[in-house]
C-alpha cells in the first residue's frame, strides 16, 4: 500500500527485500556507477532474477510478498480473489512470452482450472473473432491495446464488466462503459542518446518537434506500428487535422527514417544509427535491461499526443460460455502478483495504484498525459491512415 | 491414386477423351482450392462499391503496383540465374560431396523470410554488427541495404530453392543419351545444354519460377522490414487497423495480379511436350574446377544460412542471462512441425497426382484450367486464406476447427501448386509411349501408371513433396489461426520470441529448424535414390 512519487523510498524498499532474500551481493554490485537513475540498474537486475527463478518459491505467494521476484506488493492477492474453476479459451493479443508464465502461474493456484490460450497480434484475433461471428470459442480476449478492445466493444462483441472488477483501475484506464478494462500501461515517450543529446535538448512539446533544427535527419518512426498510429490519432483529436497533417509533413521534411517496430528503434537511437525516437516506453527498459551502459534514455512530453498513456487490458466476449468465470479471470489480472509480474516482465506501469513500476521510470503520477482524451477514441484509425497516406508517411 | 486409372479409358494416352477417375479427383481437389476464394468474394462484395473504386484508384494503387511488379521481375530472374546453375552443378557434374550440397542449398527454404530480412538488416544495417566489425578499418557507414536491391536480395536468397528443387527433379530424370547424341553430333557443351538440356528442363524451371514469383508476390514480413511498398504492405496495414474487409478487398486485386501471372506464365511455357526416357548416366567432369566449383554454392547457401543464424546466435549469447522462461525451447515443438509438414506433404502430392498427370498427360481446356487454379491458394496471403477458413471452419466443421485436420488442409490448399508443379513437369518428361508398351505386354492402365509412370516421376514426385514440406515447416499465419490451442511449432516458437522482442531466443528453434529439416530432407531424397540415379 505505498503510494512511491518518491524514487529513493522504493530503492530503499528493494534493497530491503533484497537483503532478506540474500541477494544483496547481486545488487551491490551492480549499482556503482549507475547512481544518477535511482533505482536503475539494481531493480533491473533483480528482474532477471526475478524471471529465472522466482517462482520456485512458493511460500511467498499471498504474502503481499511479489512471487515473481523480491520486493512487497500492495493490492488485493489472488488468495482473496473468487475461485477459478472450469475451461477458458483466452485470444490473447500479447505474445505467450510475456504472458504465459502468468497464466501458468493462475492456472497452478486452482486444481480445476485450465486455460486455452490462442496466441496471435491483437488486430489478427479481432479479424479472426469478427470471422468466427457468433460460432467463436473465445471466452476472453487479452489485447496490447485500447483500440483492438475498443474495436470490439463497438461491434457490440463484448459483455459490460461486474462494477467490483472495474474498480481496481482508476476510471481513466477503462472503457466508459465497462466494456473493457485495462491491466497495464505503456507511455508514449522520447527515447534520445545521451551521447548527441541531454534532456533539456528534447522539448516538451510533440509539436515543437518539426522545427527542432537539430533533429533534422536524427529522429526515427514507425508509420506502420499500431501504437504510433494512436498517437497520430491522439494529435488529431487535440490538436485538429491541419495541425496533425502540417506536423507530418515537417517531421518527412526532417528527415525522418521509418522503421518497422519501436524496439528496433530504440535499439537504433541506442547504436547511434539515429539519435532520438518515438516509442512506448518500455521498449527503452528492455534496450537498456541487456545494455545497461548504453547511451540511451528516456523523455516525455507534456499535456499533448506524445505523451499518451494507453492501456493493455481484457475483455469478455459475448460469445463467452462462462461470463462469471471470464470476468473473475480478467480480475485475477489485476490480483497485486500479476500487476507486480507486469512491471517486472515487461516494464509496463501496474494500473492498480498500489503497485509501482519497475525500471529507470518516473511513477505513474509524474507523467503528463493529455487530460480529456478517452482511450477508445484511439480506435478510430481510419481518417488517421487517410491522413498518414495522404501525407505520404504510409 | 493409381487406382482411379482403372477406370481410365483406353485412349487416356492419346490425348482426346478425359479418364473418367482422375478428372473427378482434379475437380474435387479444385473445388477445394476455391473454397476460400468464395468467401474473399463475399466479403470483397460487403465493402461496396464506391469505397471499392476509391481505394483501387487511389494513386498509391499505381506506385504499388509498379514496385511490386519489379520486385516480383527481378526476384524472378534472379532466382532462376541461381537456381538452375546450382541444380546443375549438384545433378550433373562430378561436384565433391553432392549430396551435403543439395540439401545445404535447399535449406533456405525453411528459414521464413521476415527471419531472414531482420538478419539481414541485424547484420549489413547502416550501422549492423557487420559495419561494427570492420569500424576499425575505418569504414563508418555501409551501403544502404532498404529498399528494393535489398528486399531482391533477401527475397531471391529464400526463394531459388523453388527453382532449384524443380529444375534439380528435372535433370535427374532426363535422358541423358540425348545430350551424348547432341555430343556425337559435334555440338560443343554450350551448344548442347542450350539446345537440349534447356529445352527438357524449361517446363520444370518455369514452374520453379513461378512459384518464387507468387511467393514473392505474397510475402508480407520482408517488404516491411525492408521498407519497401508493396501490395502486401498495404494488406498489412489494413489489418493492423482492423479493415479486415478493405484488407480482403485489396486481396483480390492480389489475386487477379496473379491470374495475370499464371497466364503470362502458360504464355511464356510454349511448346513443352518434351519427352524422354529415365536413362541417366555419365556425369560431366569438373576437372581442374571441381573443387573451385563449391564456392559459388558455399557461397549462396552460406549467405542464406549462415548470416541469420550467425545473428541469432549472436543474440542469444549477447541475452542468455536474460533468457525468458516460457520460451523454453521444447522438443514437441519440432516433432509438430514435423508431424504437421510430412502430413501436408503427402496429401498435397496425392492430391497433385491426377491434376499434374491430367494437364500434363491431356492438355486441353479442363485440365488446363484445374492446373492453373491450383495456384490460387498459393496467391491469396496466408492470413486471409487462414480467415477465409476460420469461416468455413467455425461455421459449418465445428468438429475439425481448431484441429490439425484443418490446419494440414489449410497447408495443402496453400501449398497444392508446389507438388502439382514439380509433378507435371516430371509427367511431361515421360515418354508416352513406355506406359503405352506396358499396355500392349498386358498391364492394366493402372498397372502402367504404377508400375513405369510413377517410378519415373519419381525424382518430381518427391521433389514436390520435399517443397511443400520445407515450405511448412516454415508456415506461419495461416498456423496462427488455426492451430489448435497449445499447438506450438519450431515456426510459432520463433515468432512468439522475435515478436516479443526475444530475438536471442529464436535462435535455439531456428537452428532445431534448420537441423530437423536438413535431416528429413535426406530422408527424402534416399526415397529418391532408388529410381534414376
Amino acid at each position: 500500500m505505498h503510494d512511491s512519487d518518491d524514487t529513493g523510498r522504493t530503492r530503499r524498499r528493494f534493497l530491503r527485500a533484497a537483503a532478506a532474500a540474500g541477494v544483496i551481493g547481486v545488487a551491490g554490485c551492480n549499482t556503482p556507477g549507475e547512481g544518477g537513475d535511482g533505482t536503475g540498474t539494481a531493480t533491473e537486475e533483480a528482474t532477471d532474477t526475478g524471471n529465472g527463478g522466482g517462482t520456485d518459491d512458493p511460500e511467498q505467494i499471498g504474502s503481499g510478498r511479489s512471487p515473481f521476484g523480491d520486493r512487497e506488493v500492495g493490492g488485493v492477492t489472488i488468495e482473496e480473489m473468487p475461485d477459478l474453476e472450469g475451461e477458458l479459451t483466452v485470444y490473447s493479443g500479447r505474445g505467450e512470452a510475456l504472458i504465459g508464465e502468468l497464466v501458468g502461474f493462475i492456472e497452478d493456484q486452482y486444481p480445476d482450472f485450465t486455460v486455452r490460450p490462442l496466441y496471435n497480434t491483437a488486430a489478427e484475433l479481432v479479424s479472426q473473432i469478427e470471422t468466427e461471428g457468433q460460432n467463436s470459442p473465445a471466452d476472453v480476449f487479452y489485447s496490447v491495446n485500447a483500440g483492438a478492445l475498443g474495436t470490439l466493444a463497438e461491434r457490440g462483441r463484448t459483455q459490460t464488466l461486474p462494477q467490483e472488477v472495474l474498480e481496481f483501475v482508476p476510471s481513466n484506464f477503462r472503457d466508459p462503459d465497462g466494456e473493457w478494462i485495462g491491466t497495464s500501461g505503456r507511455a508514449r515517450s522520447i527515447p534520445y542518446n545521451t551521447d548527441t543529446f541531454s534532456a533539456s535538448d528534447i522539448p516538451e512539446d510533440i509539436m515543437a518537434f518539426p522545427d527542432t533544427d537539430a533533429f533534422e535527419g536524427e529522429i526515427g518512426w514507425t508509420p506502420t506500428y499500431s501504437s504510433f498510429q494512436a498517437f497520430v490519432t491522439a494529435m488529431r483529436i487535440l490538436e485538429g487535422e491541419a495541425a496533425t497533417r502540417e506536423w507530418l509533413n515537417g517531421m518527412q521534411d526532417l528527415g525522418v527514417s521509418t522503421y518497422g517496430d519501436e524496439f528496433q528503434i530504440s535499439r537504433a537511437v541506442a547504436d547511434g544509427e539515429i539519435s532520438v525516437g518515438l516509442a512506448n516506453h518500455y521498449y527503452i527498459q528492455r534496450v537498456l535491461a541487456r545494455r545497461s551502459n548504453a547511451p540511451l534514455s528516456t523523455a516525455f512530453t507534456r499535456n499533448d499526443a506524445g505523451a499518451i498513456f494507453n492501456v493493455a487490458g481484457a475483455c469478455v466476449l459475448d460469445t463467452a460460455s462462462d461470463s462469471t468465470l471470464a470476468s473473475n479471470f480478467v480480475r485475477h489480472l489485476l490480483s497485486a502478483e500479476a500487476q507486480d509480474y507486469f512491471a517486472r516482465s515487461t516494464f509496463e506501469y501496474p494500473l492498480v495504484p498500489a503497485v509501482d513500476p519497475i525500471g529507470r521510470l518516473p511513477p505513474i503520477d509524474e507523467l503528463n498525459p493529455p487530460e480529456d482524451l478517452d482511450l477508445s477514441q484511439l480506435a478510430d484509425l481510419e481518417e488517421t491512415i487517410s491522413l498518414l497516406r495522404e501525407t505520404g508517411a504510409l | 491414386m493409381a487406382t482411379e486409372h482403372q477406370s481410365a479409358d483406353d485412349g487416356a494416352d492419346q490425348g482426346n477423351q478425359l479418364p473418367l477417375g482422375p478428372s473427378i479427383a482434379a475437380a474435387a481437389v479444385s473445388a477445394a482450392v476455391l473454397l476460400p476464394v468464395l468467401w474473399l468474394l463475399r466479403v470483397g462484395f460487403g465493402v461496396g462499391f464506391d469505397s471499392a473504386v476509391a481505394l483501387l484508384t487511389r494513386p498509391t494503387t499505381l506506385e504499388v503496383f509498379v514496385n511490386s511488379a519489379l520486385l516480383v521481375a527481378l526476384t524472378t530472374t534472379a532466382c532462376v540465374a541461381i537456381g538452375v546453375p546450382l541444380a546443375y552443378l549438384t545433378v550433373r557434374t562430378d561436384l565433391p560431396f553432392r549430396r551435403f550440397w543439395t540439401i545445404a542449398v535447399s535449406l533456405p527454404l525453411v528459414i521464413p523470410s521476415y527471419v531472414g530480412a531482420f538478419a539481414f538488416v541485424s547484420a549489413f544495417g547502416p550501422q549492423g554488427g557487420f559495419q561494427r566489425l570492420l569500424a576499425p578499418l575505418g569504414v563508418e557507414r555501409l551501403p544502404e541495404i532498404y529498399g528494393l536491391e535489398g528486399t531482391v536480395l533477401i527475397l531471391t536468397l529464400y526463394t531459388y530453392p523453388y527453382v532449384y528443387i524443380t529444375a534439380r527433379a528435372s535433370l535427374k530424370s532426363m535422358d541423358t543419351t540425348l545430350i551424348d547424341a547432341a555430343r556425337t553430333l559435334e555440338h560443343d557443351r554450350w551448344e548442347t545444354f542450350r539446345r537440349v538440356t534447356v529445352p527438357q528442363i524449361r517446363p520444370a524451371v518455369a514452374a520453379g519460377a513461378l512459384l518464387s514469383a507468387l511467393y514473392v508476390l505474397a510475402d508480407f514480413g520482408t517488404p516491411s522490414i525492408m521498407r519497401y511498398d508493396v501490395f502486401t504492405r498495404v494488406i498489412f496495414v489494413e489489418f493492423g487497423t482492423f479493415g479486415r474487409d478493405t484488407a480482403v478487398l485489396l486481396s483480390l486485386q492480389l489475386v487477379a495480379v496473379t491470374v495475370f501471372i499464371l497466364w503470362l506464365e502458360s504464355r511464356v511455357r510454349g511448346e513443352e511436350r518434351t519427352t524422354a526416357g529415365g536413362r541417366s548416366r555419365a556425369l560431366v567432369p569438373l576437372g581442374t574446377w571441381r573443387y573451385p566449383a563449391m564456392v559459388p554454392v558455399a557461397a549462396v547457401a552460406g549467405l542464406a544460412l549462415v548470416v541469420p543464424v550467425a545473428i541469432l546466435v549472436s543474440w542469444l549469447v549477447a541475452t542468455g542471462a536474460t533468457a525468458n522462461q516460457s520460451l523454453a525451447f521444447e522438443w514437441s515443438y519440432a516433432l509438430n512441425s514435423v508431424t504437421v509438414s510430412t502430413a501436408a506433404a503427402a496429401v498435397a502430392v496425392v492430391a497433385g497426382i491426377p491434376v499434374a498427370y491430367l494437364s500434363a498427360r491431356h492438355g486441353g481446356r479442363l485440365p488446363d484450367a484445374f492446373e492453373r487454379i491450383s495456384y490460387i491458394g498459393y496467391a491469396v496471403p496466408g492470413v486471409v486464406l487462414g480467415l477465409a477458413l476460420v469461416f468455413f471452419g467455425s461455421a459449418y466443421a465445428t468438429p475439425i476447427y481448431q484441429t490439425l485436420y484443418l490446419l494440414v488442409f489449410a497447408y495443402v490448399i496453400r501449398f497444392l501448386p508446389q507438388s502439382v508443379g514439380s509433378l507435371r513437369a516430371s509427367f511431361l518428361s515421360v515418354d508416352p509411349s513406355l506406359p503405352e508398351a506396358a499396355r500392349t505386354l498386358g498391364q492394366t492402365s493402372a498397372g502402367a501408371f504404377r508400375y513405369v509412370t510413377l517410378p519415373l516421376v519419381a525424382p518430381g514426385l518427391f521433389g514436390g513433396a520435399a517443397l511443400v514440406f520445407l515450405t511448412t515447416m516454415k508456415e506461419l499465419p495461416a498456423t496462427l489461426l488455426l492451430r489448435p490451442s497449445g499447438f506450438t511449432t519450431l515456426v510459432t516458437h520463433i515468432w512468439t520470441a522475435y515478436e516479443s522482442g526475444y530475438f536471442g531466443q529464436a535462435a535455439i528453434p531456428a537452428l532445431v529448424l534448420l537441423f530437423v529439416s536438413g535431416l528429413s530432407m535426406l530422408v527424402i531424397l534416399r526415397q529418391e535414390g532408388y529410381d534414376v540415379k
